[in-house]
């Protein structure tokens, strides 16, 4: 084996112990966190019924909360490894299985808004670049500007006003279509400034002047020469709208009433239904921190001048 | 004139002035503190009385921005939910500053291990973004202006610990503070006498950039239910109301959202100036670019 393929194969091995490493401290600390709450799940449900305290004591010990916090954590995450998070206080029904439920709507939602991001964002970028006129340049920043001055669940409560109640284009609750535009733009707005940047000094790059001083079809030198070069940042800022694709997610679901995990997680807050609450977040922040770690081997692949 | 100054990008040379924009926001934002202030003095009603012969009524003399589903009166509740959201925002990343600057700086000081250490751990918490972090940290704390304000600095504290120590090793490389060590000065009289006025100006750009998020974040979980208690209106609180009656009472929901809109988008043109012209870290690109919740 070459030394760059060793030395690769070393990079992806140690990104992948640190992903695991960060995956188990989260869910240490997510379950430390949910555990801090003041009264426990038996209280929750004494508060509901009539249970003697011998009932609940019972219930503690079956549940195994007279355990230490310890105890509790290894029992938890043994369980969660082999898919069982448990029950649903208010539902009684397997926190695993409303996770499934809960899922695909998220995933469908969370990568639908990404991809309309991507494509608004790199089709703006990359007409700024080509165009040579200011309207093109003038649109990143505007859309720059619009995803920093509006916050996504402002804009998504004027669309509903505007759209639904205003135009009476019913009906927008249950559907996709206005949170994914919504995300989608504030996605884009988030990387298209250093998008374009990064595309603007490859453009000044010698082959890339070469190339069109030949007559090069502009699409071509976009797809040919310029695209390839900007892959690494885009894969780093696409990371990076991870984050509020998180925020927006939660508030879209609940905002417009798509039953996924950001709802899941808020319903269960609100009914103090915490072992829902710590499955759904730590679903969540196992997902991103898995996320994170492809993007970064990824990253190194395409570009072996990376070295972490 | 030095050569060095002569090359400088076009916009150092126009860094002296004030940009209007600049001005404008900076005007907004005292305006909106000044409201914030003497909101009780003014707020024609009590923000929690509820008139319930009055229920979502669109505005008139009465009620200039009209009542929401339980007849409370819309202005009084903006002006009074302006000092909260300001206090919990302010607040949030005061604490985020104390935290994250402080540790950070006393972690750096103490040496190579304990750098390492809390480093570490803020990268392993930078995993989780601050919205859900701080939504976590208010699930655990409990609600009110008080815990709100401390899980939104627990998760904007990172941003300052990485500023902090892309300052403090740019400081260490200077000849100054090697003279300084050279001639036995300890860690914490370098920090002190050399590093901390070096880095407060890029501490104080940090706070004016988390301050919107903190503000944005904070409207966030008061709006997903999870913020202030209900006897203390908060922006992002009546957003979460009015929503529930959109069709008949939209008025009542445009008021805070164009507060909200308004307040960040002027702290954000505030903070992107102050850090074009004071950060001494811009060329180094010290903190990974963050996005908004």
């Amino acid at each position: 084996m070459s030394r760059l393929a060793t030395d690769t194969l070393a990079a992806v091995a140690l990104r992948l112990a640190k992903m695991l490493l960060q995956a188990a401290a989260i869910v240490v600390l997510v379950f430390l966190l949910v555990r801090v709450v003041p009264g426990d799940t038996v209280d929750v449900l004494a508060a509901q019924g009539d249970l003697t305290e011998a009932q609940q004591q019972a219930m503690r010990h079956e549940l195994g909360l007279d355990r230490s916090a310890g105890a509790q954590l290894v029992a938890w995450s043994a369980a969660a490894l082999s898919g069982d998070f448990g029950q649903s206080i208010r539902f009684h029904r397997p926190v695993a299985d409303m996770l499934a439920t809960a899922l695909p709507t998220t995933l469908t939602f969370a990568s639908l808004s990404f991809a309309v991001g991507i494509v608004i964002a790199f089709t703006i970028a990359i007409a700024a670049v080509t165009s040579g006129t200011g309207k093109a340049v003038a649109l990143v920043d505007a859309v720059n500007i619009w995803s920093i001055a509006f916050p996504t669940f402002c804009v998504g409560v004027l669309g509903i006003l505007i759209v639904s109640v205003w135009l009476g284009w019913l009906p927008v609750l249950g559907s996709m279509v206005l949170p994914v535009v919504i995300i989608g733009i504030d996605n884009a707005g988030q990387i298209v400034k250093p998008l374009h940047e990064e595309l603007r000094e490859a453009t000044a790059a010698a082959h890339v002047r070469t190339a069109r001083a030949k007559g090069l079809h502009p699409i071509r030198v976009v797809v040919v020469h310029l695209l390839p070069t900007a892959l690494p940042i885009a894969l780093t800022l696409s990371g990076l709208v991870l984050a509020g694709l998180v925020a927006g997610t939660l508030t879209m679901e609940v905002l417009f009433g798509l039953p996924g995990i950001g709802s899941l997680l808020l319903n269960a807050i609100h009914g103090r239904d915490y072992p829902v609450v710590q499955a759904a977040i730590a679903v969540i922040v196992v997902a991103l921190v898995a996320i994170n770690a492809a993007t970064d081997i990824l990253h190194r692949l395409i570009d072996p001048r990376v070295s972490a | 004139m030095s050569l060095a100054l002569s090359s400088a990008p076009l916009r150092e040379k126009r860094a002296g002035r004030w940009p209007v924009a600049v001005l404008a926001a900076g005007a907004t934002v005292v305006a909106i503190v000044a409201m914030a202030a003497i909101a009780p003095l003014v707020a024609p009603y009590d923000p929690l009385d509820q008139d319930l012969l009055a229920l979502n009524q669109a505005p008139d003399a009465a009620h200039w921005l009209g009542t929401d589903h339980i007849g409370r009166d819309v202005l009084s509740r903006l002006l009074v939910g302006t000092r909260t959201t300001l206090t919990i925002g302010f607040g949030g990343a005061a604490v985020a500053l104390a935290i994250g600057g402080g540790l950070g700086l006393v972690a750096l000081a103490l040496g190579r291990l304990t750098e390492t250490l809390l480093f570490g751990a803020v990268d392993l918490i930078r995993a989780i973004p601050p919205i859900l972090l701080a939504l976590l940290l208010v699930v655990a704390l409990g609600a009110g202006a008080g815990p709100v304000a401390i899980a939104l600095g627990l998760s904007y504290a990172p941003f300052f610990a990485y500023v902090a120590r892309a300052a403090w090793h740019r400081e260490m490389a200077q000849d100054y503070v090697t003279a300084a060590r050279t001639f036995g000065g300890g860690p914490l009289h370098v920090l002190r006498l050399h590093v901390l006025p070096n880095l407060a100006g890029a501490l104080i750009t940090q706070a004016a950039i988390v301050l919107p998020r903190c503000i944005v974040t904070e409207s966030v979980l008061s709006f997903l239910g999870l913020g202030s208690s209900p006897d203390a209106p908060t922006w992002g609180r009546m957003v979460a109301d009015a929503s529930r009656t959109i069709e008949i009472a939209p008025h009542a929901i445009v008021a805070p959202v164009i507060a909200i809109v308004v307040l960040t988008t002027s702290l954000s043109v505030i903070g992107d100036d102050l850090r074009r012209r004071f950060d001494p870290l811009r060329h180094a690109r010290a903190t990974p670019p963050e996005v908004e919740p």
